[in-house]
């Protein structure tokens, strides 16, 4: 009977928690904010009315609502920049307020879900590959009205405009990083070091993997987990002999048989058996490689432009980057205009059926340009979509500087991995780009692959 | 002579071989512990095994402050114990009536049940989140544990299924015969001849819910609902990615788990004798 | 008796509610599986329907061949490796003059514990080629036997099959130490009568009753082998390459990847029929010596 007794109680607890946990907070939660809500309209209303003209000095609009949002929300690159928007949110919408979901490092997987039932968040991130597949299905606001009406249109640096505009022609996302380029980055200490001279051509590559090797230092660190960098590889060698590189490929304007392509397999995997990266690098993920490279045991590295503040601030005045170097010493002066990157667009974009979907597109906006901003000030990168009014809190690295003063010259840029469009294409070239890091694996079994991949 | 004492050779190299073995099992616990306290280089170049040479405590701080540890951790309490429950009920039941009872299709229905463990969930991921915003679950717990039920089902079916049949049927007749309805003979003979296999059981299910990310990072919609793998989300960047802080919410999430097993593993053996003492 | 046991309310009552909760969340969506690998489907929106054409540019797929080659070395690896330890093991600890089998029926069982995440991570620092643990102890040896463990086309399949082999031994430990322990004693007590040694008693008497055990283990260890992904996910990403994919992995980058939803569900169905021809067939193998053993 007492066992009895103890069953049914504890039963009726589990279920009281369940039941309570998931329900009473609920309740009360919306309770409490129907009841603020309720107030603030009220004098929103009559404050709106009277000065419907003159709002406060900073403040864009009035109108109030609480706006789910899905972001990057993990490290310095993603949540300086979400930090400072909110601040300054609070300002210009004073009655918006954010609920932050932070995204998952997951393949889209939530993001897929969400809109497949109709639980998409207000506002979200999202790649070019997730609008395509999300335009057809009606789950992506188009922007162009409210990028006019914010002046999010106007701000867009002229070299960038590139960002804005789906192929379609529509604004899908406010675009935030601006073009963004490959670098690859060296350490000056070990090349004075070793008596090496920065390579311009691939034997002069070859000559200094041997110098370092022979001296216990890896010649590059690569994270080859990552297929974005192993594509990006790729793509600096095959830029060397056509400036599509892996665009033109994802555009359909190239075949993989194409002698740019065989000739860009072939350096690879000439480079990898001569051992030019870590004998890990298959495994290696970005905090390994980029701790290789910090560390001072590996002597190059390829990374965006995006790690030249993090590399300033571990290696100083000992880091900088060298052009491509190349198959002779006139394409590598040739090629000094033609680089790998490049931005896409992509960024914050809305959920049309939202309850407050205009609004929340022009938070969108909102946030996009602090994120700009914020970049700008704090993450020493001028490189991003807008044009905005800010100045960096600290100088831009020397290497910064450096690139910044060689935009002007550059003529060519294509597309990083994650700006791929055609999405077979990239799995494939990602698979098969990590795959050339195998020692074994020749340059006709990638070129078929990539064939096959773009077949599809 | 010669050959007792190959013999004797022979159980010592096989003993040596079972306590290795034991200490390799053992020591990614200790790998991780020594790991949460490191940064990123030392984790990855400088100091890949060792102690820490700094205790980097801050990790552990970092995983705290990233989210609400104690609210996570309850979560996934009550949908694990919950998931376990309901699974061992409601598997229990079914295998009875499949490994004993006599009607049509029971052999269909132990395969059609079986299905579960056959389906990866990434497969069905997108269904499964339909399904439970249909019923209106995606706002309460009830939509994780009705899930990790269903999934851990077939499983746990197949292990009661083996066990029953594994019993002779001579206990419940001797039952049957002194007038025992269905439901006393369930309670009475089978719950407590299939301990072992509960016990074996309660803890995989309850690990299983314990661990699972997949189905819980796309079903968890409310902060307030999510569980304690989520909690990686707040470390992991796209490109970088906290990793000491990392091995502190994995430390966070499994010491509770391997300190419970180890306290209560005799707890479970206990249970196992019982159920051969009441066969015996 | 058979009225007993064909009582048709209770029948109903105690198949109810598996049924119900297993055939809303599970069975409906992998329905929804075989439907949608059918269509030419994004995984949003309605798709359109084509017949059989996702399963013919699968059975094309030369990843497709390699992922079902994988799958079989996956399962036939982790079936042998985690069938053997584990009864070797099982039949150690329950032996009650092994000294310290306490410690050790723990030991075996904590890799279980442990997250896949953790495991995962813990292999990838030991396998690692430049500072892991056994290239350095390979050379700390003398031995020139230094391994690219995860990157080697041809080998990099056995050495996840290995990280997934080593961590679920435990729960197949777990399982049979349940199955011996619910062995009545006088089962043995009858054995060493006889004048049985305790190898033999294991042979003749543990293992022939273990014979549900065992269907359990096989079951679990072949369709984990065919439906293997998160340790593929985790340390290699199905590479390098494309060497370690599997039916799963393939699924995965399809529909989430390179949003080619109906083509990963083709590749899931194929997977579930595999599994259930796995299932049948473990079946029948067991089925006729049940027949005799019930009669």
């Amino acid at each position: 009977m007492k066992r009895f007794l103890a069953l049914g109680l504890s039963l009726v607890l589990t279920m009281s928690l369940l039941v309570g946990c998931s329900n009473k907070t609920e309740e009360t939660t919306t309770a409490e904010t129907t009841e603020t809500t309720t107030e603030t309209t009220t004098e929103t209303t009559t404050d709106s009315a009277e000065t419907e003209e003159a709002l406060p000095e900073g403040v864009l609009s009035l109108e109030e609502a609480t706006l789910r949002i899905y972001a990057q929300y993990s490290d310095d690159d993603t949540k300086v920049p979400y930090d400072y928007a909110v601040e300054q949110l609070a300002i210009a919408y004073p009655n918006v307020k954010l609920e932050l979901e932070v995204q998952a490092q997951d393949d889209g997987q939530k993001l897929m879900t969400y809109a497949a039932t109709g639980n998409l968040p207000d506002i979200f991130q999202v790649a070019l590959a997730q609008i395509e597949n999300f335009k057809e299905s009606g789950n992506i606001m188009a922007l162009n009205d409210v990028a006019k009406s914010t002046g999010f249109e106007d701000k867009v640096f002229e070299s960038a405009k590139n960002i804005l505009y789906n192929e379609d022609g529509n604004i899908y996302a406010f675009p935030y990083a601006g073009n963004e380029y490959v670098v690859w980055y060296y350490n000056k200490a070990i090349f004075e070091q070793y008596g090496v001279a920065v390579p311009t051509t691939y034997d002069e590559l070859l000559a200094a993997a041997e110098t370092f090797k022979a001296n216990d230092i890896v010649p590059m660190a690569i994270f080859g987990a990552e297929g974005w960098i192993t594509a990006a590889m790729y793509d600096v060698l095959a830029t060397r002999w056509d400036a599509g590189g892996i665009a033109k490929l994802d555009d359909g304007k190239g075949t993989a048989d194409e002698e740019a392509y065989v000739k860009a397999a072939e350096m690879m995997h000439t480079l990898v058996n001569a051992g030019l990266f870590q004998e890990s690098a298959t495994t290696s993920n970005y905090d390994q490689a980029s701790a290789m490279f910090l560390n001072g045991e590996a002597a190059m590295f390829l990374n965006g432009q995006w790690f030249m503040t993090d590399a300033t601030a571990t290696l100083g005045e000992n880091v900088d980057w060298m052009y491509y170097p190349s198959y002779d010493a006139a394409s590598y002066e040739a090629g000094k205009a033609v680089w790998s990157g490049g931005g896409a667009a992509a960024g914050y974009a809305v959920n049309p059926n939202s309850e407050h979907a205009t609004l929340a597109a022009e938070v969108a906006a909102f946030i996009s340009e602090k994120y700009c901003e914020a970049k700008v000030m704090y993450r020493g990168t001028p490189l991003v979509a807008l044009d905005v009014d800010a100045e960096p809190e600290t100088e831009f690295p020397a290497m910064m500087e450096k690139l910044q003063s060689i935009l002007p010259e550059i003529t060519s840029i294509t597309k990083f991995d994650w700006h791929l469009t055609n999405g077979t294409f990239k799995t494939t070239l990602e698979d098969q780009t990590k795959y050339m890091l195998v020692k074994d694996y020749t340059a006709e079994e990638f070129i078929t692959e990539l064939g096959n991949s773009l077949a599809q | 002579m010669s050959n007792r004492k190959k013999i004797s050779f022979g159980k010592a190299v096989f003993a040596l071989f079972c306590w290795f073995y034991a200490a390799i099992s053992i020591y990614p616990v200790i790998w991780l512990l020594f790991y949460s306290f490191k940064n990123n280089s030392e984790i990855f170049v400088t100091n890949p095994f060792g102690i820490p040479t700094t205790l980097h405590v801050e990790n552990y701080a970092k995983a705290w402050s990233q989210y609400n540890v104690p609210m996570y951790f309850l979560n996934s309490l009550i949908v694990s114990v919950a998931t376990v429950v309901l699974t061992i009920a409601f598997a229990l039941l079914f295998s009875y009536a499949t490994s004993r009872m006599r009607f049509k299709g029971r052999f269909i229905m132990t395969i059609y049940l079986s299905l579960g463990m056959f389906i990866p969930v990434q497969a069905i991921l997108i269904p499964v989140a339909k399904t439970v915003n249909s019923l209106g679950l995606d706002t309460t717990r009830w939509g994780l544990i009705l899930v990790y039920t269903a999934i851990n089902l077939s499983f746990a079916t197949l292990v009661y299924y083996g066990s029953l049949k594994g019993l002779p049927v001579e206990l419940e007749e001797a039952a049957c015969i002194d007038g025992a309805n269905i439901v006393t003979c369930f309670l009475k003979i089978i719950v407590p001849l299939v301990k072992p296999a509960t016990a074996t059981l309660v803890i995989y299910i309850f690990l299983n819910a314990w661990n699972e990310f997949i189905l819980a990072n796309v079903l968890v919609v409310k902060d307030e609902l999510k569980t304690l793998p989520l909690g990686i989300l707040f470390l992991q960047g796209a490109f970088t990615t906290d990793w000491g802080a990392m091995g502190a919410t994995m430390v966070i999430a499994s010491l509770p788990t391997i300190l419970l097993y180890v306290i209560f593993s005799k707890k479970v053996e206990d249970a196992m004798t019982i159920g051969g003492a009441v066969k015996g | 008796m058979k009225k007993f046991y064909s009582n048709k309310l209770a029948i109903f009552f105690f198949t109810l509610p598996a049924l119900l909760v297993f055939s809303v969340m599970v069975f409906y969506p992998i329905t929804q599986v075989f439907v949608k690998s059918f269509y030419d489907w994004n995984g949003l929106g309605s798709g359109t329907f084509i017949g059989f054409e996702n399963y013919v540019k699968l059975f094309k797929d030369t990843v497709f061949k390699l992922s079902n080659k994988n799958a079989l070395i996956f399962s036939l690896f982790i079936t042998i490796f985690q069938i053997t330890l584990a009864t070797v093991f099982s039949l150690v600890v329950s032996d009650k003059r092994t000294k310290g089998r306490n410690i050790l029926r723990v030991s075996y069982f904590i890799p279980v514990v442990l997250s896949v995440t953790v495991v995962c991570q813990l292999w990838l620092a030991i396998l690692n080629s430049d500072s892991g643990l056994l290239n350095q102890l390979f050379k700390a040896v003398g031995l020139d036997y230094q391994q690219n463990w995860l990157s080697d086309r041809n080998h990099a399949i056995y050495v996840i099959a290995f990280v997934n082999a080593w961590q679920w031994m435990g729960y197949q430990f777990a399982l049979m130490m349940a199955g011996i322990k619910a062995i009545p004693n006088d089962y043995y007590e009858a054995a060493k009568i006889d004048g049985a040694s305790s190898f033999m008693a294991h042979r003749k008497v543990t293992i022939p009753l273990l014979k549900e055990t065992y269907k359990i283990c096989l079951t679990i260890s072949l369709t984990g082998g065919v439906k293997a992904f998160t340790e593929m996910f985790i340390m290699t990403k199905g590479g390098p390459g494309n060497a370690t994919h599997t039916l799963t992995y393939l699924m995965y980058k399809a529909a989430f990847r390179e949003f080619r939803y109906g083509y990963g569900m083709a590749s899931a169905s194929i997977l579930v029929l595999q599994c259930i021809a796995i299932i049948l067939i473990i079946n029948w193998l067991f089925r006729d010596k049940e027949k005799k053993e019930g009669k």
